[in-house]
């Protein structure tokens, strides 16, 4: 009699401790948009939820029977919950959804402009995702092309390390717009890259009178590799005469840049864009 | 006997009692919606060698979004996306979410350990971060108030930030094994 309360309090305790929740048994892997089944044990009713990265569901489910889980369902690859909620307690498990194959690319390409003949002057990297949009994390391989005008295309291929493949690529030798794609498991993916002429090369000036003063203009502004410095480029002409020293600026226009000064005497003309400094002419009078 | 038995008593009386107050705490624990401690480990990132005050901000600013993620999935407010930290499919995902849970009535609660960020990947033009992400979470899942899912995890994460006008943003959040 005196051990019917142990007795009374374990069944009532142990018997709280050992209740059997049903059991779910998922698969450790699904491939995104999937439709698959996890198999439950028990007997009767329970709620089934399966929450996801991006889909949260309830649903009433039968234990003991599959559940069918639709491949919508997991579309966002990611890390799940399956819980069930019964009258015996509640249990869960965990899997992964994994992205699909490759179906599309997020692009990178830098910069927009680049001067030619630049090492590792442009920059390139690509994200593959799949259909649903998940970053693809295994590893993929991704053709980076860079097609410049008159130039024969370069390009390599590069394998996804945690979802990227980048790489640097050098500038053509020539100016002009160059298509910079990246292709992975049929789809491409095309940026424009403006390549422009790099700094001016063999700077040179020369002066002319007119009715109005001196008219000074450079010649044909071109980079070292001969390609035509782009409109708009800024060139500095210094003149140093009795009157002191003065700067004008004047940006190339038609491959040019000039200026019209008042006739400054005998004077010191010099020439300059960016870090470039050109050549220094003399100018005076009866010239 | 008496004498016996009072130790397991009590043992069996205080082990319910645990069960009693283990409830409330993991609820607090569950509701914390502070910013979590956030590390930050760039010795194996490359192309780009990480500014000072890039690494800062990643360390700020993803905390900062997982606060956000936090909050709004714990309260079921979709209006707290729109600060900014949680940008592109990861808002998208996070705002789809977060309509399932509304409609069905279930929230999801996350309380943070650390964040161990491995920096992965910085471009060379500074314009997109690729990090992992291990971290201690205690994740419950409520059906209105009833928790039906109660779990601490360390879990891995693959994380894509770009720079916005003031800070670093998540723009993509995956789970991993």
């Amino acid at each position: 009699m005196r051990k019917l309360p142990f007795t009374f309090l374990l069944l009532i305790f142990g018997g709280v401790g050992v209740a059997n929740p049903a059991e779910l048994r998922v698969p450790p892997m699904v491939t995104a948009g999937n439709t698959f089944s996890i198999a439950t044990s028990g007997r009767g009713e329970a709620d089934f939820y399966l929450v996801g990265p991006g889909h949260v569901a309830r649903q009433k489910i039968r234990l003991g029977e599959e559940i069918r889980i639709a491949g919508t369902d997991v579309r966002i690859s990611g890390r799940y919950l399956a819980i069930l909620r019964s009258a015996e307690g509640n249990t869960s498990a965990a899997f992964f959804v994994s992205a699909e194959t490759p179906a599309s690319l997020s692009f990178l390409a830098h910069p927009s402009r680049v001067p030619v003949g630049e090492s590792q002057g442009i920059g390139a990297v690509a994200f593959p995702l799949d259909k649903f949009r998940n970053l693809v994390l295994q590893p993929v391989d991704v053709r980076f092309e860079l097609q410049a005008k008159d130039a024969p295309p370069v390009s390599l291929v590069v394998q996804t390390k945690s979802g990227v493949a980048w790489t640097p690529m050098d500038s053509s030798r020539k100016a002009g717009v160059a298509l910079l794609t990246a292709a992975v498991n049929g789809f491409r993916s095309t940026r424009v890259i403006q390549q422009v002429a790099a700094t001016p090369c063999g700077l040179r000036v020369k002066a002319q009178r007119t009715a109005r003063g001196l008219l000074v203009e450079t010649d044909p502004v071109r980079d070292c590799l001969g390609n035509p410095v782009p409109d708009g480029t800024i060139v500095s002409f210094t003149i140093i005469g009795r009157k002191g020293k003065s700067t004008v600026d004047a940006p190339i226009k038609r491959g040019v840049a000039s200026t019209q000064i008042p006739d400054p005497g005998a004077a010191s003309i010099s020439v300059a864009s960016s870090v470039v400094i050109g050549n220094e002419i003399r100018v005076g009078e009866g010239q | 006997m008496k004498l016996r038995l009072a130790p397991l008593c009590a043992l069996i009386l205080i082990s319910a009692a645990i069960g009693t107050i283990t409830i409330p705490a993991t609820l607090r624990a569950a509701t914390d919606t502070s910013a979590p401690k956030v590390k930050l480990d760039t010795s194996l990132m490359g192309p780009r060698a990480i500014e000072d005050i890039t690494h800062k901000n990643i360390i700020r600013d993803y905390g900062l979004a997982w606060q956000t993620m936090a909050r709004a999935l714990a309260e079921n407010q979709r209006d707290l996306l729109e600060n900014g930290y949680l940008v592109g499919f990861a808002k998208e995902r996070l705002t789809q979410a977060l309509e399932d849970q509304v409609k069905i009535g279930v929230r999801v609660s996350y309380s943070h350990g650390v964040h161990n960020l491995q920096g992965i990947f910085y471009s060379p033009d500074g314009s997109a971060m690729e990090l992992r992400d291990t971290a201690q979470v205690h994740i419950q899942v409520l059906d209105g108030n009833r928790v039906v899912h109660n779990e601490q995890a360390t879990l891995r994460f693959i994380v894509l930030m770009t720079p916005g006008a003031d800070r670093w943003q998540v723009r993509y959040l995956q789970a991993v094994p």
